[in-house]
Protein backbone atom coordinates (compact mmCIF):
# COMPACT_ATOMS: atom_id res chain seq x y z
CA UNK A 1 0.00 0.00 0.00
CA UNK A 2 1.25 3.25 -1.15
CA UNK A 3 1.83 5.74 1.93
CA UNK A 4 1.04 8.53 0.23
CA UNK A 5 -0.99 8.92 -2.74
CA UNK A 6 -1.97 12.27 -4.40
CA UNK A 7 -4.34 11.89 -7.32
CA UNK A 8 -5.26 14.52 -9.75
CA UNK A 9 -4.87 17.38 -7.37
CA UNK A 10 -6.29 20.75 -8.85
CA UNK A 11 -5.90 24.25 -8.02
CA UNK A 12 -6.81 26.96 -10.48
CA UNK A 13 -5.42 30.94 -10.12
CA UNK A 14 -6.27 33.44 -12.14
CA UNK A 15 -2.48 33.36 -13.74
CA UNK A 16 -1.63 29.73 -12.92
CA UNK A 17 -3.19 25.90 -12.39
CA UNK A 18 -2.05 22.96 -10.93
CA UNK A 19 -3.18 20.52 -13.06
CA UNK A 20 -4.28 17.29 -12.04
CA UNK A 21 -1.36 17.01 -10.14
CA UNK A 22 -0.52 12.43 -9.23
CA UNK A 23 2.29 10.71 -7.57
CA UNK A 24 3.08 8.38 -4.84
CA UNK A 25 5.05 7.04 -2.63
CA UNK A 26 6.15 3.74 -0.72
CA UNK A 27 7.00 3.22 2.73
CA UNK A 28 10.29 3.36 3.41
CA UNK A 29 11.90 6.04 0.49
CA UNK A 30 12.93 9.66 -0.12
CA UNK A 31 11.27 11.42 -2.67
CA UNK A 32 12.39 14.75 -4.27
CA UNK A 33 9.88 17.00 -5.67
CA UNK A 34 11.53 18.96 -8.01
CA UNK A 35 11.01 22.40 -10.24
CA UNK A 36 11.68 25.54 -10.72
CA UNK A 37 10.43 28.72 -8.72
CA UNK A 38 6.73 28.90 -9.29
CA UNK A 39 6.06 25.37 -10.75
CA UNK A 40 3.84 24.83 -8.10
CA UNK A 41 5.93 22.84 -5.72
CA UNK A 42 4.66 24.99 -2.30
CA UNK A 43 1.28 25.43 -3.75
CA UNK A 44 1.16 21.40 -3.99
CA UNK A 45 2.40 21.00 -0.82
CA UNK A 46 -0.16 23.47 1.13
CA UNK A 47 -3.18 21.99 -1.06
CA UNK A 48 -2.02 18.39 0.17
CA UNK A 49 -2.35 19.59 4.03
CA UNK A 50 -5.81 21.35 3.56
CA UNK A 51 -3.81 24.59 3.79
CA UNK A 52 -4.92 26.11 0.71
CA UNK A 53 -8.46 25.01 -0.80
CA UNK A 54 -8.34 22.56 -3.50
CA UNK A 55 -10.60 22.42 -6.70
CA UNK A 56 -10.61 18.85 -7.10
CA UNK A 57 -8.48 15.57 -6.40
CA UNK A 58 -7.62 13.43 -3.44
CA UNK A 59 -4.55 12.83 -1.59
CA UNK A 60 -4.78 9.54 0.44
CA UNK A 61 -2.60 8.95 3.47
CA UNK A 62 -1.83 5.82 4.55
CA UNK A 63 -4.36 4.28 2.69
CA UNK A 64 -7.32 7.00 4.42
CA UNK A 65 -8.51 9.89 2.48
CA UNK A 66 -6.59 12.81 4.05
CA UNK A 67 -9.68 15.09 3.95
CA UNK A 68 -12.09 12.80 5.14
CA UNK A 69 -9.36 11.99 8.01
CA UNK A 70 -7.66 15.37 8.73
CA UNK A 71 -6.81 14.82 11.83
CA UNK A 72 -5.57 11.24 12.51
CA UNK A 73 -3.38 11.83 9.13
CA UNK A 74 -2.20 15.22 10.08
CA UNK A 75 -1.06 13.50 13.52
CA UNK A 76 1.34 10.79 11.16
CA UNK A 77 2.62 13.45 9.17
CA UNK A 78 5.83 16.06 10.14
CA UNK A 79 5.80 18.93 8.09
CA UNK A 80 8.61 21.54 7.65
CA UNK A 81 7.62 24.60 5.88
CA UNK A 82 10.91 26.01 5.65
CA UNK A 83 12.34 28.05 8.98
CA UNK A 84 10.29 27.86 12.08
CA UNK A 85 8.88 31.71 11.88
CA UNK A 86 6.37 31.93 14.58
CA UNK A 87 5.94 33.04 17.49
CA UNK A 88 9.10 34.73 17.66
CA UNK A 89 8.99 35.91 21.22
CA UNK A 90 8.31 32.56 22.58
CA UNK A 91 11.14 30.01 24.02
CA UNK A 92 11.42 26.85 21.92
CA UNK A 93 10.49 24.82 25.50
CA UNK A 94 7.71 26.84 25.42
CA UNK A 95 6.75 26.28 21.61
CA UNK A 96 7.62 22.85 22.20
CA UNK A 97 5.56 22.26 25.20
CA UNK A 98 2.43 23.04 23.41
CA UNK A 99 3.04 21.50 20.16
CA UNK A 100 4.05 17.87 21.77
CA UNK A 101 0.78 17.69 23.39
CA UNK A 102 -1.02 17.35 20.03
CA UNK A 103 1.00 14.33 19.72
CA UNK A 104 0.32 11.15 21.82
CA UNK A 105 3.20 9.16 20.12
CA UNK A 106 5.38 11.85 20.75
CA UNK A 107 9.10 11.03 22.07
CA UNK A 108 10.67 13.32 23.85
CA UNK A 109 14.14 11.45 24.70
CA UNK A 110 14.10 11.47 20.18
CA UNK A 111 13.12 15.12 20.87
CA UNK A 112 15.86 15.92 23.67
CA UNK A 113 18.52 14.06 21.00
CA UNK A 114 17.99 16.34 17.89
CA UNK A 115 18.28 19.44 20.25
CA UNK A 116 21.68 18.24 21.09
CA UNK A 117 22.53 16.71 17.54
CA UNK A 118 21.51 20.21 15.87
CA UNK A 119 22.82 22.31 19.00
CA UNK A 120 19.58 24.04 19.89
CA UNK A 121 18.96 25.53 23.23
CA UNK A 122 15.57 25.38 24.38
CA UNK A 123 15.93 28.58 26.88
CA UNK A 124 15.91 30.62 23.72
CA UNK A 125 13.65 32.70 21.88
CA UNK A 126 13.02 32.18 18.17
CA UNK A 127 13.78 35.87 17.88
CA UNK A 128 17.45 34.54 18.74
CA UNK A 129 18.02 31.72 16.28
CA UNK A 130 19.82 32.27 13.18
CA UNK A 131 17.53 31.09 9.71
CA UNK A 132 19.72 27.47 9.57
CA UNK A 133 18.70 27.38 13.11
CA UNK A 134 14.72 27.80 12.72
CA UNK A 135 15.11 25.13 10.05
CA UNK A 136 16.88 22.73 12.40
CA UNK A 137 14.37 23.49 14.68
CA UNK A 138 11.20 22.66 12.70
CA UNK A 139 12.66 19.75 11.77
CA UNK A 140 13.62 18.48 15.50
CA UNK A 141 9.74 19.23 16.06
CA UNK A 142 8.82 16.97 13.05
CA UNK A 143 11.01 14.50 13.53
CA UNK A 144 9.94 13.95 17.58
CA UNK A 145 6.14 12.56 17.15
CA UNK A 146 7.26 9.12 15.06
CA UNK A 147 5.71 10.54 12.10
CA UNK A 148 5.47 7.54 9.36
CA UNK A 149 5.36 10.17 6.55
CA UNK A 150 7.75 13.95 6.56
CA UNK A 151 6.59 16.17 4.05
CA UNK A 152 9.28 19.11 3.84
CA UNK A 153 9.32 22.29 1.84
CA UNK A 154 12.78 23.37 1.00
CA UNK A 155 14.32 21.99 4.51
CA UNK A 156 17.95 22.38 3.85
CA UNK A 157 18.05 25.78 2.62
CA UNK A 158 19.52 28.18 4.85
CA UNK A 159 22.21 25.09 6.50
CA UNK A 160 25.79 25.00 6.27
CA UNK A 161 27.29 21.84 3.74
CA UNK A 162 27.76 20.39 7.23
CA UNK A 163 24.44 20.76 8.70
CA UNK A 164 22.89 19.60 5.49
CA UNK A 165 25.07 16.50 5.57
CA UNK A 166 23.88 15.93 8.97
CA UNK A 167 20.56 16.26 8.01
CA UNK A 168 20.69 14.18 4.84
CA UNK A 169 21.95 11.45 7.42
CA UNK A 170 19.02 12.01 9.22
CA UNK A 171 16.84 11.08 6.65
CA UNK A 172 18.71 8.21 5.83
CA UNK A 173 18.65 6.93 9.61
CA UNK A 174 14.35 7.96 9.86
CA UNK A 175 13.44 5.69 6.33
CA UNK A 176 15.60 2.59 7.23
CA UNK A 177 13.26 0.76 9.17
CA UNK A 178 11.14 0.72 5.94
CA UNK A 179 8.30 1.80 7.47
CA UNK A 180 8.49 5.24 6.52
CA UNK A 181 8.51 7.89 4.31
CA UNK A 182 10.21 11.81 2.90
CA UNK A 183 8.90 13.76 0.56
CA UNK A 184 10.96 17.31 0.03
CA UNK A 185 11.36 19.67 -1.86
CA UNK A 186 14.52 21.48 -2.73
CA UNK A 187 16.19 23.71 -4.85
CA UNK A 188 19.60 22.00 -3.88
CA UNK A 189 19.70 19.02 -6.22
CA UNK A 190 23.63 17.96 -4.98
CA UNK A 191 21.19 16.96 -1.45
CA UNK A 192 18.46 14.55 -4.17
CA UNK A 193 21.63 13.39 -5.73
CA UNK A 194 22.57 12.22 -2.53
CA UNK A 195 19.59 10.25 -1.07
CA UNK A 196 16.59 10.48 -3.03
CA UNK A 197 15.23 7.04 -4.32
CA UNK A 198 12.34 8.95 -6.40
CA UNK A 199 12.35 12.04 -8.07
CA UNK A 200 8.81 13.84 -8.92
CA UNK A 201 9.35 16.72 -11.25
CA UNK A 202 6.57 19.46 -11.97
CA UNK A 203 6.84 22.63 -14.36
CA UNK A 204 3.99 24.89 -14.63
CA UNK A 205 2.12 23.24 -12.70
CA UNK A 206 2.01 19.61 -14.22
CA UNK A 207 3.95 16.82 -13.45
CA UNK A 208 6.27 15.73 -16.33
CA UNK A 209 8.30 12.69 -14.56
CA UNK A 210 7.37 10.80 -11.19
CA UNK A 211 9.39 7.50 -11.01
CA UNK A 212 12.63 6.31 -9.49
CA UNK A 213 15.96 8.28 -9.38
CA UNK A 214 17.82 5.96 -11.86
CA UNK A 215 14.87 5.30 -14.43
CA UNK A 216 14.63 9.27 -14.51
CA UNK A 217 18.21 9.87 -14.65
CA UNK A 218 18.60 6.87 -17.42
CA UNK A 219 16.08 8.34 -19.82
CA UNK A 220 18.27 11.21 -20.83
CA UNK A 221 21.80 11.83 -21.95
CA UNK A 222 23.85 14.58 -22.09
CA UNK A 223 25.84 15.41 -25.66
CA UNK A 224 28.06 17.85 -26.67
CA UNK A 225 29.46 18.38 -29.94
CA UNK A 226 30.72 20.54 -32.78
CA UNK A 227 28.54 23.57 -34.12
CA UNK A 228 27.85 21.83 -37.61
CA UNK A 229 26.56 18.53 -35.78
CA UNK A 230 24.48 21.25 -33.90
CA UNK A 231 21.57 22.53 -36.63
CA UNK A 232 20.19 18.72 -38.30
CA UNK A 233 20.06 17.32 -34.64
CA UNK A 234 18.87 20.66 -32.93
CA UNK A 235 14.94 19.50 -32.89
CA UNK A 236 16.16 16.07 -30.52
CA UNK A 237 17.49 18.20 -27.90
CA UNK A 238 15.27 18.89 -25.25
CA UNK A 239 17.79 22.25 -24.60
CA UNK A 240 21.28 23.08 -25.29
CA UNK A 241 23.62 25.63 -25.08
CA UNK A 242 25.98 26.82 -27.62
CA UNK A 243 29.47 28.00 -27.01
CA UNK A 244 33.08 28.28 -28.67
CA UNK A 245 33.81 24.73 -29.61
CA UNK A 246 30.11 23.46 -29.93
CA UNK A 247 27.56 23.00 -27.78
CA UNK A 248 26.30 20.58 -24.79
CA UNK A 249 23.01 19.87 -24.52
CA UNK A 250 20.26 17.25 -22.95
CA UNK A 251 18.55 14.31 -24.96
CA UNK A 252 16.12 11.37 -24.25
CA UNK A 253 17.90 8.58 -24.16
CA UNK A 254 15.80 6.93 -26.95
CA UNK A 255 17.23 9.48 -29.42
CA UNK A 256 20.49 8.30 -28.32
CA UNK A 257 21.29 6.66 -32.09
CA UNK A 258 21.08 9.91 -34.00
CA UNK A 259 24.17 11.44 -31.49
CA UNK A 260 26.34 8.86 -32.40
CA UNK A 261 28.68 11.09 -33.39
CA UNK A 262 28.97 13.10 -30.16
CA UNK A 263 29.89 12.55 -27.10
CA UNK A 264 27.54 11.20 -24.77
CA UNK A 265 27.34 11.03 -20.77
CA UNK A 266 24.99 9.98 -18.63
CA UNK A 267 22.35 13.53 -17.18
CA UNK A 268 22.89 14.10 -13.76
CA UNK A 269 19.70 15.90 -12.17
CA UNK A 270 20.52 19.34 -12.13
CA UNK A 271 21.58 19.32 -16.11
CA UNK A 272 18.19 17.59 -16.32
CA UNK A 273 16.04 20.29 -14.80
CA UNK A 274 18.22 23.04 -16.26
CA UNK A 275 17.87 22.17 -20.05
CA UNK A 276 14.33 20.83 -19.17
CA UNK A 277 13.42 24.43 -17.90
CA UNK A 278 15.36 25.62 -21.33
CA UNK A 279 13.31 23.85 -23.43
CA UNK A 280 10.14 26.51 -22.16
CA UNK A 281 12.39 29.47 -22.53
CA UNK A 282 13.21 28.13 -26.44
CA UNK A 283 9.45 27.52 -27.28
CA UNK A 284 8.44 31.43 -25.15
CA UNK A 285 11.17 33.01 -27.51
CA UNK A 286 9.94 31.21 -30.47
CA UNK A 287 6.25 32.16 -30.05
CA UNK B 1 -9.99 21.07 21.81
CA UNK B 2 -8.81 21.17 25.04
CA UNK B 3 -4.77 21.50 23.76
CA UNK B 4 -5.88 24.49 21.30
CA UNK B 5 -6.76 25.86 24.03
CA UNK B 6 -3.85 25.67 25.88
CA UNK B 7 -2.41 26.43 22.98
CA UNK B 8 -4.50 29.88 22.96
CA UNK B 9 -3.61 30.30 26.70
CA UNK B 10 0.26 29.50 26.22
CA UNK B 11 1.61 31.23 22.65
CA UNK B 12 -1.27 33.29 21.80
CA UNK B 13 -2.95 35.39 25.25
CA UNK B 14 -1.57 38.98 25.69
CA UNK B 15 -0.94 40.96 28.40
CA UNK B 16 -3.30 43.37 27.49
CA UNK B 17 -6.33 40.86 27.91
CA UNK B 18 -6.10 40.74 31.55
CA UNK B 19 -4.86 44.03 32.07
CA UNK B 20 -8.25 45.34 30.06
CA UNK B 21 -10.16 43.63 32.50
CA UNK B 22 -9.16 46.54 35.27
CA UNK B 23 -11.60 48.37 32.93
CA UNK B 24 -14.64 46.56 34.69
CA UNK B 25 -14.02 49.11 37.62
CA UNK B 26 -15.48 51.90 35.20
CA UNK B 27 -18.35 50.86 37.08
CA UNK B 28 -17.38 52.67 40.22
CA UNK B 29 -17.14 56.12 38.60
CA UNK B 30 -19.91 58.25 39.15
CA UNK B 31 -21.81 59.17 35.94
CA UNK B 32 -20.27 57.06 33.42
CA UNK B 33 -22.24 55.02 30.37
CA UNK B 34 -20.82 51.82 31.84
CA UNK B 35 -21.20 49.88 28.80
CA UNK B 36 -18.24 51.12 27.70
CA UNK B 37 -16.45 49.44 30.10
CA UNK B 38 -17.73 46.26 27.85
CA UNK B 39 -15.97 47.33 24.72
CA UNK B 40 -12.70 47.46 26.46
CA UNK B 41 -12.54 43.53 26.46
CA UNK B 42 -13.20 43.80 22.62
CA UNK B 43 -10.40 45.96 22.22
CA UNK B 44 -7.95 43.47 24.19
CA UNK B 45 -9.43 40.72 21.95
CA UNK B 46 -8.51 42.38 18.85
CA UNK B 47 -5.01 43.20 20.32
CA UNK B 48 -5.28 39.15 20.68
CA UNK B 49 -5.74 38.86 16.82
CA UNK B 50 -3.47 41.34 16.21
CA UNK B 51 -0.20 39.42 17.94
CA UNK B 52 -1.87 35.96 16.49
CA UNK B 53 -0.87 37.34 12.86
CA UNK B 54 2.29 39.09 13.79
CA UNK B 55 3.08 35.42 15.13
CA UNK B 56 1.98 33.13 12.31
CA UNK B 57 -0.08 31.83 14.57
CA UNK B 58 -2.81 30.45 12.57
CA UNK B 59 -0.27 28.48 9.87
CA UNK B 60 1.10 27.08 12.88
CA UNK B 61 -1.71 26.21 14.37
CA UNK B 62 -3.12 24.61 10.75
CA UNK B 63 -0.39 22.38 10.57
CA UNK B 64 -1.34 20.73 14.09
CA UNK B 65 -3.07 17.62 14.02
CA UNK B 66 -6.48 19.47 14.14
CA UNK B 67 -9.40 20.15 11.27
CA UNK B 68 -8.72 23.27 9.84
CA UNK B 69 -11.83 24.37 11.11
CA UNK B 70 -10.96 23.61 15.17
CA UNK B 71 -8.87 26.67 14.55
CA UNK B 72 -11.68 28.70 14.45
CA UNK B 73 -13.44 26.73 16.59
CA UNK B 74 -11.08 26.98 19.00
CA UNK B 75 -10.43 30.94 18.87
CA UNK B 76 -13.85 31.40 18.88
CA UNK B 77 -13.99 29.66 22.79
CA UNK B 78 -10.92 31.32 23.85
CA UNK B 79 -12.33 34.78 23.03
CA UNK B 80 -15.66 33.67 24.64
CA UNK B 81 -13.53 32.77 27.67
CA UNK B 82 -11.62 35.85 27.73
CA UNK B 83 -16.05 37.56 27.73
CA UNK B 84 -17.13 35.66 30.13
CA UNK B 85 -14.72 36.48 32.58
CA UNK B 86 -15.35 39.94 32.02
CA UNK B 87 -19.31 39.22 32.38
CA UNK B 88 -18.28 37.40 35.73
CA UNK B 89 -16.49 40.45 36.98
CA UNK B 90 -19.53 42.75 35.86
CA UNK B 91 -21.73 40.64 38.14
CA UNK B 92 -20.09 42.04 41.98
CA UNK B 93 -19.29 45.43 40.37
CA UNK B 94 -22.65 45.59 39.43
CA UNK B 95 -23.81 45.30 42.74
CA UNK B 96 -20.90 47.58 43.94
CA UNK B 97 -22.45 50.46 41.43
CA UNK B 98 -25.94 50.08 42.97
CA UNK B 99 -24.06 50.56 46.43
CA UNK B 100 -21.75 53.13 45.70
CA UNK B 101 -23.98 55.01 42.83
CA UNK B 102 -27.33 54.26 42.97
CA UNK B 103 -28.59 56.91 40.23
CA UNK B 104 -26.22 57.41 36.94
CA UNK B 105 -27.90 60.16 34.69
CA UNK B 106 -24.97 59.44 32.53
CA UNK B 107 -26.40 56.22 31.21
CA UNK B 108 -27.30 52.60 32.51
CA UNK B 109 -27.36 51.79 36.19
CA UNK B 110 -25.16 48.47 37.23
CA UNK B 111 -28.13 45.90 36.72
CA UNK B 112 -29.08 42.60 35.33
CA UNK B 113 -30.12 44.54 32.08
CA UNK B 114 -26.68 45.78 31.83
CA UNK B 115 -25.16 42.44 31.81
CA UNK B 116 -27.93 41.40 29.13
CA UNK B 117 -26.53 45.01 26.87
CA UNK B 118 -23.04 44.17 27.93
CA UNK B 119 -23.72 40.29 26.36
CA UNK B 120 -25.08 41.73 23.01
CA UNK B 121 -22.19 43.96 22.74
CA UNK B 122 -19.85 41.04 22.33
CA UNK B 123 -21.84 39.36 20.16
CA UNK B 124 -22.06 42.61 17.69
CA UNK B 125 -17.92 42.68 18.09
CA UNK B 126 -17.65 38.95 17.67
CA UNK B 127 -20.12 39.52 14.77
CA UNK B 128 -18.69 41.94 12.34
CA UNK B 129 -14.79 40.72 13.17
CA UNK B 130 -14.06 37.52 13.73
CA UNK B 131 -15.82 35.67 10.76
CA UNK B 132 -13.91 38.44 8.59
CA UNK B 133 -10.67 37.90 10.15
CA UNK B 134 -11.15 34.42 8.87
CA UNK B 135 -11.77 35.35 5.54
CA UNK B 136 -8.79 37.77 5.43
CA UNK B 137 -6.52 38.49 8.34
CA UNK B 138 -4.80 41.15 6.51
CA UNK B 139 -7.89 43.15 6.63
CA UNK B 140 -8.16 43.40 10.74
CA UNK B 141 -7.92 46.92 10.61
CA UNK B 142 -10.22 47.64 8.77
CA UNK B 143 -12.53 45.16 10.36
CA UNK B 144 -11.94 46.86 13.62
CA UNK B 145 -13.15 50.44 12.57
CA UNK B 146 -16.10 48.17 11.01
CA UNK B 147 -16.82 46.58 14.43
CA UNK B 148 -15.98 49.74 16.18
CA UNK B 149 -18.89 51.53 14.55
CA UNK B 150 -21.33 48.80 14.88
CA UNK B 151 -20.65 48.38 18.83
CA UNK B 152 -20.77 52.28 19.40
CA UNK B 153 -23.54 52.27 17.81
CA UNK B 154 -25.15 49.81 20.68
CA UNK B 155 -23.77 51.84 23.00
CA UNK B 156 -24.83 54.84 22.31
CA UNK B 157 -28.26 53.51 21.47
CA UNK B 158 -28.49 51.67 24.70
CA UNK B 159 -27.31 54.13 27.13
CA UNK B 160 -29.03 57.49 25.32
CA UNK B 161 -32.45 55.23 25.81
CA UNK B 162 -31.30 54.76 29.66
CA UNK B 163 -30.34 58.37 29.62
CA UNK B 164 -33.74 59.64 28.00
CA UNK B 165 -35.59 56.92 30.18
CA UNK B 166 -34.48 58.73 33.56
CA UNK B 167 -34.30 62.16 32.08
CA UNK B 168 -38.24 61.54 31.07
CA UNK B 169 -39.28 59.41 33.84
CA UNK B 170 -41.55 62.14 35.30
CA UNK B 171 -42.95 62.34 32.50
CA UNK B 172 -43.76 59.30 30.14
CA UNK B 173 -45.29 56.29 32.54
CA UNK B 174 -43.49 53.66 30.25
CA UNK B 175 -39.84 55.49 31.30
CA UNK B 176 -41.01 55.22 35.19
CA UNK B 177 -41.43 51.67 34.82
CA UNK B 178 -37.74 51.35 32.64
CA UNK B 179 -36.50 52.98 35.66
CA UNK B 180 -37.62 51.23 38.49
CA UNK B 181 -37.71 47.42 36.85
CA UNK B 182 -34.82 47.56 34.52
CA UNK B 183 -32.35 50.34 34.93
CA UNK B 184 -31.19 49.76 38.69
CA UNK B 185 -30.42 46.77 40.97
CA UNK B 186 -33.67 44.44 40.97
CA UNK B 187 -35.19 45.54 44.43
CA UNK B 188 -38.62 43.41 44.41
CA UNK B 189 -39.28 40.12 43.13
CA UNK B 190 -41.04 42.20 39.79
CA UNK B 191 -38.12 43.81 38.78
CA UNK B 192 -35.89 40.40 39.64
CA UNK B 193 -38.45 38.80 37.30
CA UNK B 194 -37.96 41.12 34.72
CA UNK B 195 -33.76 41.45 34.50
CA UNK B 196 -33.60 37.63 34.92
CA UNK B 197 -36.02 37.50 31.74
CA UNK B 198 -33.86 40.66 30.01
CA UNK B 199 -30.53 38.77 30.79
CA UNK B 200 -31.88 35.63 29.59
CA UNK B 201 -33.23 37.48 26.09
CA UNK B 202 -29.22 38.80 26.21
CA UNK B 203 -27.78 35.35 27.17
CA UNK B 204 -29.78 33.27 24.54
CA UNK B 205 -28.67 36.27 21.79
CA UNK B 206 -25.16 35.63 23.13
CA UNK B 207 -25.20 31.80 22.20
CA UNK B 208 -26.86 31.53 19.45
CA UNK B 209 -25.01 34.46 18.01
CA UNK B 210 -21.71 32.46 19.05
CA UNK B 211 -23.13 29.61 17.13
CA UNK B 212 -23.97 31.31 14.37
CA UNK B 213 -20.62 33.17 14.01
CA UNK B 214 -18.82 30.41 14.64
CA UNK B 215 -20.42 28.73 11.65
CA UNK B 216 -19.78 31.29 9.54
CA UNK B 217 -16.37 31.85 10.49
CA UNK B 218 -15.34 28.06 9.73
CA UNK B 219 -17.05 28.24 6.60
CA UNK B 220 -15.02 31.09 5.23
CA UNK B 221 -11.56 29.55 6.86
CA UNK B 222 -12.18 26.30 5.42
CA UNK B 223 -12.10 27.82 2.07
CA UNK B 224 -9.22 30.63 2.44
CA UNK B 225 -5.49 29.61 1.54
CA UNK B 226 -3.05 30.12 3.63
Amino acid sequence: MHLLEVRDLEKRYPTFTLDKVSFSLEPGYIMGFIGRNGAGKTTTMKAMLNLIHRDGGEVFVNGRSFFENERACKGEIGFVMGEFDCYKNATLKAITDVTRRFYPTWDQAAYEDYLRRFALVESKKVKELSAGMRVKYALALALSHDARLLILDEPTSGLDPVSRDDLLDVFRSVIEDGSRSILFSTHIISDLEKCADYITYIKGGKVLSSTDMLTFRESYRLVSGDREHLEVRRPKLIGCKEHAFGFTGLIRAEDEAAFRSCKIAPADLESIMIYTEQEESHETASL
Amino acid sequence: MKQLLYKEYKLCLVSMVPIFYLFALMLLIPNYPYLVAAFFTCNSIFFLFKQSVVNGDLLFTTLLPVAKGDVVRARVRFVVIIQMIMFLLFIPLCYANHLLVPRNPAGTDGSLTFLAAALVLFTIFNGTFLPGFYKNEQKMDKLFLISLIAVFGWIILWEGFMITAGAAERLVPFFAWVETHLDCWPATSEAWTVQLIALAIGALVYVVGNILITRRAVAVFERVDL
